[in-house]
Parts: C-alpha cells; structure tokens; sequence
C-alpha cells in the first residue's frame, strides 16, 4: 500500500477528483470565469432538445464506423504484408508509421491541399480527365468521410504496430503444423494467425473507438464543423460552447455524455474479448 | 514516508508557481500574425508593409526607443479570445491584448479588463478624439475600455478590368448597384460579357464573412436586429430578403463556390471575378497587385464601402481593433510602461492605417497623409456610415458564428432560408439567456 500510495495521490488528484468534480460542474450553470449557479439536471435537458449536440452525437458515431474498421482492417493488412524480415518490409514498415508522428496541423494543411476544389491535389486529378472539381470539405455528403479518410491515414501507424507485435508472437509451430495439414494461405490465417490475434485485435477495437471518439482537430481546422453541422464532433461542440460560449457547465454536461459513450463502448468490447477468451 | 509525500508536496509547489515577470517587462499579446523572419528586428516603421510588418516595427520601435521597459510579444492564432479565456480563468493574462470592439461587452461586464480614460488623458489621448464607429466600441457605462487603433468594414473590392469589359465604368468609376434586382441584373450582365462570377466569396470553412453581409443589409434596412440585449430577431422579412438574395446569386452561379479564405483571397487576385466582399486590410496587397504587369489587376484596381443596396440608409457593420489591459496587478513601472505604449500607439495611428484599416482618430482621417493614401479617400465615408452593433448586446463573437453557420447553411442550399433564420434566432437566443 506505501509502495503505490504516491502514485494512487496523484491519480486521485490528477482523474477520480476532476472526474467526480466535473460531474458536479455538469449540475450548475457555470462561466469561465467563476460565476456558477445549481441548476440540477437542466444542462442534460438542454442537451437531449439541442439539434446541434444531437447532431454531434450522430457524427462522432458516424465517423467511428467510417474510421474504426477501416483501421483494424487495414492496420491487419498491412501488419501481414510487413511481417516479413527483409529490407524493403522494414522501410515500408517506416514508411506507413510516419505519418503518425506528424501534429494534427500538418496532417490538415496537407490534407487540404490534397482536397483544394481550386488547383487541390484531387481536383487537378479529375481535371486531367475532363471532371469538375468535388467540393470534399464543403459538402455535407463528403466532408466526414474525407475527415475520416485524413484520419485513416494519419492514425495507420499505431494499429499496424500492434498488430506487427502480436503476429511475432504467433508460435512458428503453429503454422508448421498447419503446412503440414496442406493448409492454404487464406486457410492458416482465419484458423492460425487471425485466433492468434484476437486479444490484440479486441485491443485495437477498444484503442481506436476510444481515440476517434475524441475527433477534434482534424475537424477543428478542415471544416470547423461544417457545412451545417455535417461534421461537427462531440468535442469540438463541447470546445466551442465551453471556451468560445464560455458556458462551461453546459460543456461539461456533453463532457460526462462524451465519457458515458466511451466507457460504455470500451466495457462492451471488453466484455465481448472476455467472452471469446472463454470459448 | 515522509520521503513521498515531501516529493508530492514540492509537485504542488511547483505547479502552483506562475513565471514570476520582471518588474519592468509587460507582455504584449496580439493577433495579425508572425513575421519575424523579415520584421524581428526592424524599426524603421514607415518601410513595413502589412498588419504583422507594421505591428512588429512599430513595437520594435517602441522597445528602442524605451530601453528602461522589457516588452514581450506574445502573437496568437487570430482571435486569440479562447487562450485570452484561458489565461484569465487560470489568474494569468498579459498586460496588454488585441481586441475586437464587439468582444469588449464581454470582458467588461465582468471586470475583466481595467478602465482606461483616466490614465489615458494623464498621457495625453484623448478619447474626445476618437472616431464615432471607435468612440462607441470602447466606451461603457462612462467609460473607456480600450485604446482603438482602427475600424474595419466589408468592402467591396473591384476588378475594374472586368468591370470595363462588362460595361459597368463610367467616368473612370465603378457602377455599382443601388438595389438588390439591380445587383443581380449587373451580376448577371457582368457574367454574360466576361463569363467569370461577378462577385468572388468566401463561403467554405467561413462565418465571420456571412454575419457582416447579412448586418450590414439589415442595417441599411433600418432592420432591429437586437430588440433588447438578450434577444435577436432574425425571423424577419428583411433578414428573409437578404438571404434570399445571396442565395439566388448562389443558384445562378453569380459567385465563386467553396472556396475558403486563402482560396478566395488567390480567386481574386488571379482575376476569378469581379467583385471580392472582404475587409479593409486586403487594400494594401491588391494596390500592390494592381501595380504588378500583366496581371487580371494590373491597373484595375478599386475599392468601395458596400453600397447601399436598400433606401432606408447608407450603412455598413463595422467592427475595428484595440488594445485593452487585462485586470490584475502590476509594478507601478510596468503601469506606467502600459501606458506609454498605448500613447506610442495613439501617435502612430496613421502608420497603422496604411494596413487598409481607417484610423480610429479623427484628425488622422481628415490629414492629408492619410488622404493622400490609395483609395483612402473612396472608403473614408465609412467613419460616418459604419454602425457597430449595440455594445449591450454581449458574446458578439460567438453570436456572429451562429449567423454565419445558419446562413452558410441556407445560402447553399442545406436548409430553407426559413429554417436557418429560425435555428439561427433560436440558437442565439438561447446562447444569450445562459450568459451569466
């Protein structure tokens, strides 16, 4: 208990007090700067009549089937074409884990480049074949998705990374055994790799869901939610209505919405990995 | 055990220790951008172009020719307000900050930022000498809140090549509409003879821009947009007629199409159409365009205030820039550094003014050398003409987002004009009864 006592201080200071005192914030009508009033459950009322945070809350779980599987997915894909010992495998492997560890502000200002209706990347692409420009980031049609797109590739890195360790770790006797079955490629990877995996592909599911729940700035500086809320994240509404409305309980009350949906998704899918460990 | 704990309690210590400022440096925080690389150490103010070169030479100058005072610039992102928010909730703000006019109400009425016109006058500014549009933007409840350095207005920049070409000059001067069917009969004939939108807009990724136009048409039509400060009325017939205006010039493809600020701002220089609504600090780089050769602006470049499109009065929304000093407490040489920088401002209000931006002293807008400045002259009305909203009204940024978003939104075609007037009234409403 002494041995853990400074670190349980500072988690107790640091998440179970800000997590309990922000849970009474979400109860009051509160500014930035001090004035705060107890207004019960009114802040929750707001938010189940409020478009605009409705319509957050349905963009944050679009963008979370947009980009989720598609990382797993793709992350998986490219873990097995990587997990190979020669040198091309190797630069490829740092080539797709680059993009990771560029700042958000980067990735956004490339991105709108690629996007540009005006001399971008795509639309000089279509001009080429006789197209007119799309207009990604001002359609409600198309900027979540090229929101999600940007993320995809931005976020490859990490997923591909785990899945890598988790396949090196797959017992080479394994996929003997299968080859001495006559197994086939697709053969040995549902029945050998894919089980193998399974614990760090649950891993993966809950990383990703809790990350892109947290969508901010790709928003933030692609489209500042628009057009007409279409890609309006939970986090930014909570960002623009606590520091630009400055009102904060109100804020604070999506924020707990915000941290219910995430444990919510996170205990699911822990639940459900729990539950294939024990077939 | 006394061991931990002693470590946990000097992590508190240290966390609950501000950087101690040097008794005579004072912090200087501003937007209009960086530009160190070409400005750092400039002081010759008069060679400096632009928001940023003039900003940083003017207070490069202040800093030489002032060696007992330490002034450290701190540039943020445009506006700045969310780290301003921050730094004032965590007990930490600059001694001095750019700010809009419309964000005053806001500080103020929460004691946030210091009254200035006793001090002021102990140096010698006077706020008798501020323009109207100036005059009314920090001055509340008999007092003044900031030092204005500007006013700043939508304009109408025009490229008067396509305006020849589409037979819209007379006397060497722009033809430009005095309703609103005779701005779409121009727009369409402007488009027929050149084949290029007439008017070039920001409308992606963009709201600042829609809440001027639609303020500034409501104001010419005598339109109440504030009954009292709490509410707004947006459902009205004159809101409906502008933003059915814009959104036929949308339909028939009279303006250029999601393009966001930087893209439009190119769209225009790069001859896109005819007409770019933008402020008043683009003057400089599209006269500086107009004189480059072989260009679409190459000498044809003008500039007007928005015309009056509705009889009921020539009006423009008008905002400007200042700078306020954030309440908390200061050295006595710190205080007296302040205000010797914000009586360095006032003096060289005519060098800022060459950013476009109109002057926010009278006399420096009736100088010669002010008039003397490319297109001042055509734009100098707006001192007279330019309307502010009530500075009752607060959270004037938050609200303008709002407009923007719901008029984005119905000007292209996302939701009814009906509908978007109606969200936007009730979305700002609501803001507004939950200010504290």
């Amino acid at each position: 208990m002494l041995y853990v006592a400074p670190f349980l201080c500072l988690y107790v200071i640091l998440l179970v007090y800000p997590l309990f005192g922000g849970f009474w914030l979400s109860l009051h009508k509160a500014d930035l700067f001090g004035g705060r009033r107890f207004v019960g459950f009114e802040n929750f009322v707001r938010l189940s009549n409020d478009q605009v945070f409705l319509g957050a809350v349905g963009n944050t779980f679009y963008f979370i089937l947009l980009t989720v599987p598609a990382l797993a997915i793709i992350g998986l894909g490219l873990a097995l074409a990587l997990n190979r010992q020669t040198r091309t495998a190797a630069v490829l492997r740092g080539v797709f884990f680059s993009s990771s560890v560029l700042s958000v502000t980067i990735v956004t200002l490339l991105w709108k480049v690629v996007y540009a209706p005006e001399g971008g990347f795509v639309a000089n692409l279509l001009e080429v074949f006789g197209r007119p420009p799309i207009p990604f980031l001002s359609s409600a049609e198309l900027a979540l998705p090229a929101i999600a797109i940007t993320t995809i590739w931005w976020c490859i890195g990490l997923p591909m990374m785990l899945f890598l360790a988790a396949l090196q770790q797959v017992p080479r006797e394994l996929y003997e055994a299968a080859a001495l079955d006559n197994a086939g490629r697709w053969k040995t990877l549902w029945n050998v790799t894919l089980p193998s995996i399974r614990r760090t592909f649950a891993l993966v599911l809950i990383i990703e869901v809790v990350l892109q729940f947290q969508l901010f700035g790709q928003a933030y500086l692609m489209t500042q939610g628009g057009p007409n809320n279409a890609s309006r994240p939970m986090v930014l509404f909570l960002f623009e209505v606590g520091f630009t409305r400055w009102d904060v309980g109100y804020a604070v009350a999506a924020g707990q919405i915000l941290f219910g949906f995430i444990a919510i998704a996170a205990f699911a899918q822990y639940l459900v990995a729990r539950r294939k460990e024990a077939f | 055990m006394i061991r931990p704990i002693a470590i946990l309690l000097s992590c508190l210590a240290l966390t609950s220790c501000g950087v101690q400022q040097p008794p005579n440096e004072i912090v200087v925080q501003r937007f209009f951008g960086t530009c160190n690389a070409q400005y750092g150490t400039r002081t010759d103010v008069a060679a400096a172009e632009g928001e940023c070169g003039i900003m940083t030479t003017l207070i490069n100058k202040f800093s030489a020719e002032n060696p007992d005072v330490r002034v450290r610039v701190s540039p943020v992102a445009w506006p700045g307000y969310n780290q301003l928010a921050a730094q004032l909730a965590a007990g930490d703000p600059p001694d001095l900050v750019t700010m809009h006019l419309s964000s005053i109400p806001d500080y103020q009425s929460r004691a946030l930022i210091e009254p200035l016109g006793k001090d002021l006058r102990a140096v010698g500014v006077d706020p008798q000498g501020f323009t109207a549009a100036s005059s009314a933007g920090v001055n509340i409840q008999g007092d003044v809140f900031g030092l204005p350095i500007d006013n700043w207005a939508p304009l109408w920049h025009i490229n008067m090549n396509y305006f020849r070409q589409a037979g819209l000059v007379k006397d060497g001067k722009p033809i430009l509409p005095r309703s609103p069917e005779e701005l779409l009969e121009h727009a369409r004939r402007f488009k027929a003879a050149t084949g290029k939108p007439y008017l070039v807009q920001t409308l992606a990724i963009e709201r600042a821009s829609y809440a001027r136009n639609l303020y500034t048409l409501l104001m010419q039509q005598n339109a109440t947009i504030f009954p009292d400060p709490q509410h707004i009325h947006l459902q009205s017939p004159e809101a409906k007629r502008v933003v059915d205006l814009f959104r036929q010039i949308y339909v028939e493809d009279l303006t250029t199409k999601n393009l966001d600020y930087a893209a439009s701002t190119n769209a225009f220089i790069n001859g896109a159409g005819g007409v770019f609504i933008v402020g008043t600090w683009l003057i400089g780089d599209f006269e500086a365009e107009s004189r480059r050769a072989d260009r679409p602006l190459s000498n044809g470049y003008t500039v007007r205030p928005f015309p009056q499109l509705y009889a009921a009065r020539d009006a423009t929304y008008i905002d400007g820039h200042a700078w306020v000093m954030p309440a908390k407490e200061r050295t006595p040489q710190q205080r007296d550094a302040v205000f010797r920088l914000l009586k360095f401002f006032a003096d060289n209000d005519f060098e800022w003014s060459r950013t476009g931006h109109l002057p926010a002293y009278q006399a420096v807008i009736d100088s010669e050398r002010f008039n003397a400045l490319p297109h001042r002259r055509e734009i100098a009305k707006l001192s007279a003409t330019g309307m502010t909203l009530p500075a009752s009204v607060q959270r004037q940024f938050p609200v303008a987002d709002i407009v923007g978003e719901e008029m984005s939104a119905a000007i292209t075609g996302h939701k009814t004009v009906d509908a978007a007037l109606a969200d936007a009234e009730h979305r700002i409403n609501d803001l507004l009864f939950h200010v504290l």
